[in-house]
């Protein structure tokens, strides 16, 4: 106990500072990729060209094959060569942001494309306009699935944010690299723990959220599958 | 009513699934497109709302052109009930039904009690259903919310496309009776799909049967099962031609003529079947109750009776037609 309380009182202020940073982060990341991903997906849906939908699949794929850490170094390195800050917030959203892309994309293609093309068909048949067949059926029905690509998306974004550190965007990782540099335990778990408890409870918070969000009669068939997607 | 004019549909990969269809729908009656899969009956009902769209030809509702209309406007005057599938599966029995006059912009209170009206019509309680969801019901259930739904906007016109097609084989009969109940009650027009030979005689005021997208022949269930246009439809009607002769043989018919005054009798003893049931269900019922006469009913009345003999001499007709041209 008492290491715990020696380890707050040294790095009590650090520790808040990075937390508060890795929210930051996680959270701009998050909406900036909800914002591009879920049009983006939307979009891909009601596109003709087959050949466009999997071209832009396979780029997103393609970021999410490389390593966060060589991302972060391609980022810099890009950055560079037009001359924009490579050290910094910046270059860290970018990364944060493309890497977060992926799992909203796929999750909200998919989840339109699996609605039962019939229940379209009725709704437009019923006099429904395009965009009203978006909202008020397409959006709901698939709202599980989006909503699990939100949730992978946000425990990736604040593990990967741990390496915003390097780039000197701030957060948790930056007490890591500390530990890291200098042979000191309590800086490593003073930034690991909090980061870990972070992912924790958004996955928790996002799960209820979706509770709230996802229409109740979508919640009592339980045979619904959602879109499982293995971590990096 | 609707009107078919030289109709074709030909899809973009060269299938042609509708070919020269000429229809006339008329008011208040009940035209069912019979056919085996891919004879272009649901293709033709879908262009009448457009969900899709002619090659050549045209239909009219109304006298009206529906290439002309804003297809948005017109499927909302349109009814539209398929198998129970077709209810949204996130929205509650009530929001369902509400469907069209939500799109209508009805006002909140004529949009509720017109839900309760409509589940009261199909039969289910609205204080029990009203909140439930699709995944709630029971097959059955689900499929007298579909017809609701369709009904919801009180539209002339109503496609149906096998509404009753995923339910078992009792559950099937119940709804297709309480259909007939309420549809005499409403008089919509009404376009209904059906690969079923015994559901297309036993809905349809007249069927239409299709096939490789080619009209066979209109006629009513009895026409159509007396005197068959072309070999087609006497393969058709195939094996089942001695029952369904039974069964387009309405009690109405045998009793029609016996029935002359303007009061009716007044019985309520003994056993009773509606003037649209069939010569197989007094035969059922003869068996059931044992009993030497049934009478035909119409709403709280008596309007005639059917004797056990009149059946035997049906039967011996039917015997001795069928000997007859083989």
């Amino acid at each position: 106990m008492n290491l715990i309380s020696a380890c707050i009182d040294k790095l009590g202020q650090d520790i808040l500072q990075g937390t508060i940073q890795h929210i930051q982060l996680t959270f701009f990341a998050m909406g900036i990729a909800t914002l591009i991903a879920l049009p983006l997906g939307i979009y891909l849906t009601r596109c003709p060209w087959k050949g466009v939908v999997s071209a832009i699949m396979g780029i997103t794929s393609v970021i999410q094959t490389i390593p966060s850490l060589a991302l972060m170094a391609f980022i810099v390195l890009i950055f560079s060569v037009f001359s924009l800050p490579t050290i910094g917030t910046l270059p860290a959203l970018v990364a944060l942001v493309l890497y977060a892309l992926l799992p909203i994309l796929r999750n909200t293609y998919t989840g339109i494309s699996q609605v039962d093309p019939t229940v379209i068909e009725v709704a437009t048949g019923m006099g429904m306009k395009p965009l009203q067949v978006l909202f008020l059926v397409e959006l709901p029905l698939s709202l599980p699935v989006i909503m699990a690509g939100v949730q992978i998306s946000t425990v990736w974004t604040i593990g990967v944010a741990t390496l915003c550190g390097l780039i000197g965007a701030g957060g948790l990782g930056d007490l890591i690299i500390k530990g890291l540099r200098s042979f000191q335990m309590d800086y490593v778990l003073a930034g690991t723990v909090p980061a870990a408890a972070m992912a924790i409870l958004f996955d928790w918070i996002l799960g209820r959220i979706e509770t709230w969000l996802v229409p109740e009669g979508l919640r009592i068939d339980p045979s619904k599958t959602q879109e499982v997607t293995s971590c990096p | 009513m609707i009107i078919f004019e030289d109709v074709s549909k030909t899809f973009p990969n060269g299938f042609a699934a509708v070919k020269r269809l000429s229809l006339h729908v008329k008011e208040g009656e009940t035209l069912v497109l019979l056919g085996t899969s891919g004879s272009g009956k649901t293709t033709t009902m879908k262009m009448v709302n457009r969900l899709l769209d002619p090659t050549e030809g045209s239909i009219q509702i109304y006298g009206a052109d529906i290439m002309k209309q804003d297809p948005i406007a017109l499927r909302r005057k349109i009814g539209y009930a398929i198998q129970d599938i077709g209810l949204f599966p996130h929205m509650t029995v009530a929001e369902n039904i509400g469907v069209v006059p939500n799109l209508l912009s009805w006002s909140q209170d004529r949009i509720r009690s017109r839900i309760d009206e409509l589940l009261g019509i199909v039969g289910l309680s609205p204080e029990e259903y009203r909140d439930r969801y699709p995944s709630q019901l029971s097959g059955g259930q689900r499929q007298r919310i579909g017809v609701a739904r369709a009904l919801a906007a009180d539209p002339p016109v109503i496609l149906m496309d096998e509404p009753f097609g995923a339910l078992d084989p009792i559950t099937r009969e119940q709804l297709q009776n309480e259909f007939l109940d309420l549809e005499s009650e409403i008089k919509k027009t009404i376009l209904f799909v059906t690969h079923d030979i015994f559901e297309a005689v036993k809905m349809a005021d007249r069927i239409a049967l299709l096939h490789h997208g080619q009209l066979q022949q209109v006629a009513t269930p009895s026409e159509l099962v007396e005197s068959p246009a072309n070999a087609f439809v006497d393969d058709f009607l195939g094996r089942h031609r001695f029952q369904l002769s039974l069964l387009t043989k309405t009690l109405q018919s045998l009793v029609g003529d016996t029935w002359t005054g303007p009061h009716p009798f007044k019985d309520p003893t003994g056993p009773t079947l509606s003037p649209r049931a069939s010569v197989i269900d007094a035969l059922d019922l003869f068996k059931i109750t044992r009993s030497s006469r049934i009478g035909v009913r119409h709403r709280e009345k008596i309007i005639g009776y059917i004797e056990k003999p009149q059946l035997h001499d049906i039967i011996h007709e039917l015997l001795n037609d069928e000997r007859a041209p083989s």
